[in-house]
């Protein structure tokens, strides 16, 4: 019994100086991003670009098969759950709001969390284990503006980007299953949607992706750099980072909804 | 906490020892009294050094014996619990971001494993420094860069990514690094580790080749006692977090200290064994 309150007591602890870290390390990631320049540090734009291609423009293919996907999913489940009240005409309704405001953001974030989130985690941990992090200290090079900086600016500016792709495919295949399905044309979903979606509806969306992109960003650059022991550490913290990752992206869209909606 | 931030809070060093000026530093590296802790385990001692310009310093020890650790302290990657650390007539324990950037262009470091980057071709390794601490064009950097491959004779090889060189190569390349932007302080980590002993050899060469040519003060971290006994001007002794010995290769391999005997013909520590400590250690208690 004693063991088991020493053993919550340590990773309560482990677990509270993490948060601290991930704090401190998202203060001195915007410190940089701000002040970098002052202090004969700046983020680099073209590491930014280098970034943003490879968590944005890379992932161009697999979020749009993604959004297409629940895009024609939200459109069947719609038509099949409205049809049993026959009113199959109000699909664009939930189909809209849905996708804008949830699952876009969400399934981007996921899709992410697990393609860059893990990226970064297994580049800065084995950064870490073959020295070259100590490397870029000796050099002059802050090793948080240097790597942690530029992937979280990318993040944040890719992450509500795709958000608004997924929006654009997704409403868009919905738009082709709904209209073949109801024989009628598909210029009246694109009305439909636009007249029931609000800008708020596309902000609370894309507030969330942003949100979704300094955590994953963080989360990942937290567990990339405490890494310990070789490959097998590598592979250790990589996993967790992505599992901490898509929980922290659910967890916090729940808490979002709920306090934006009120 | 994490790797990417510094690891230790600076204690407050202790002062210069009496009469010494600051400023008035005659060595390119100065140790006065430096004593680090990880946690609760004090794991360097009182160390005090002086290596003098133009010197290669050769700081030798068994596994566990600390020199790691101290290297870590010179080159600025630990925070010492207290003591000295002046370089080129610089406190580094006192130095701010901005002063320790620009201590940073005096020093080179090699690692052990190279530590290139991986993402980078060998010659975008090498421009890194110049990027971040001069306005070169992009045609002079090249140009400089260059120049630093071919004086660790890897020229033609810096379009290829590190993964591709050999381990000798990675660390030359390392070199070329380190020397990009001309330091007058070189500290190198256990180059010979890895390699057989022809490459081993040529690397040794190099090393005194680049004293010589480019007027340097080279600091080597070691267990190779052929390469030590090679390339130093002096040898450092370091057992335990302590400093045993100081002195030319000769003074050394007449130390009349036997733990430098046995760490010089490789003899096991004969230290005899505490049974208490033994019991203790059985029970995990140690």
């Amino acid at each position: 019994m004693l063991n088991f309150i020493e053993q919550t007591g340590r990773r309560s602890v482990r677990a509270l100086d993490e948060v601290g870290y991930a704090a401190s390390l998202l203060g001195e990631s915007l410190f940089w991003t701000l002040f970098g320049r002052r202090w004969r540090q700046p983020v680099r734009i073209g590491s930014v670009v280098a970034q943003m291609m490879q968590v944005g423009i890379e992932a161009l293919p697999i979020a749009t098969l993604l959004a297409a996907a629940i895009g024609f999913m939200l459109a069947v489940q719609s038509l099949y759950s409205l049809g049993l009240f026959g009113a199959e005409s109000f699909a664009h309704v939930g189909i809209a709001l849905a996708l804008t405001r949830e699952f876009s953001p969400l399934i981007i974030g996921v899709l992410m969390a697990g393609r860059s989130g893990s990226a970064l985690a297994a580049r800065l941990s084995s950064m870490t284990i073959n020295q070259e992090v100590d490397a870029l200290r000796t050099i002059g090079i802050n090793p948080v503006r240097f790597l942690v900086a530029p992937a979280a600016l990318a993040m944040l500016v890719m992450l509500p980007a795709l958000a608004m792709w997924a929006n654009l495919v997704g409403l868009g295949a919905a738009g082709l299953f709904v209209s073949a399905s109801l024989e009628t044309s598909f210029a009246s979903f694109v009305a439909n949607t636009v007249d029931i979606l609000t800008p708020a509806d596309l902000l609370h969306g894309l507030g969330k992706s942003a949100l979704f992109a300094v955590l994953i960003a963080i989360i990942a650059s937290v567990n990339g750099s405490l890494v310990t022991g070789g490959s097998d550490g590598v592979g250790r913290v990589t996993t967790r980072a992505v599992v901490h990752a898509i929980s922290a992206i659910i967890v916090t869209d729940m808490i979002f909804g709920f306090l934006a909606t009120r | 906490m994490g790797t990417l931030q510094s690891s230790a809070t600076a204690a407050r060093p202790a002062p210069l020892p009496k009469g010494t000026a600051e400023g008035a530093v005659e060595g390119a590296v100065e140790v006065w009294g430096l004593t680090a802790h990880y946690g609760h385990t004090q794991v360097l001692f009182d160390l005090n050094l002086s290596i003098q310009p133009g010197e290669i310093m050769v700081i030798m020890g068994g596994s566990g014996s600390g020199k790691s650790t101290f290297l870590r302290h010179l080159i600025g990657l630990e925070r010492p619990s207290s003591g000295v650390i002046n370089l080129l007539g610089q406190d580094i324990t006192q130095l701010g971001p901005v002063e320790m950037l620009d201590q940073r262009r005096r020093v080179g470091v090699a690692f052990q494993g190279g530590a290139l980057f991986s993402s980078m071709s060998v010659i975008e390794n090498i421009k890194l420094p110049l990027r971040e601490h001069t306005r070169l064009d992009e045609k002079t950097m090249d140009i400089m860069a260059r120049m630093k491959l071919e004086v660790v004779n890897l020229s033609g090889f810096g379009d290829l990514m590190p993964s591709e060189l050999s381990g000798g190569m990675l660390k030359r390349a390392a070199v070329a690094r380190a020397i990009a932007t001309d330091p007058k302080l070189l500290f190198f980590d256990e180059p010979s580790a890895g390699l057989d002993p022809v490459v081993s050899a040529a690397l040794d060469d190099l090393i005194l080749r680049l004293r010589d040519a480019m007027d340097m003060t080279i600091v080597v971290v070691t267990h190779e006692i052929h390469s030590a006994f090679k390339i130093a001007d002096r040898i450092t002794i370091l057992d335990h977090g302590r400093i045993l010995e100081v002195g030319t290769p000769d003074e050394v391999r007449g130390s009349e200290n036997q733990r430098v005997q046995s760490l010089l013909n490789r003899r096991p520590d004969d230290t005899p064994l505490d049974p208490e400590e033994y019991l203790r250690r059985l029970a995990g208690e140690a």
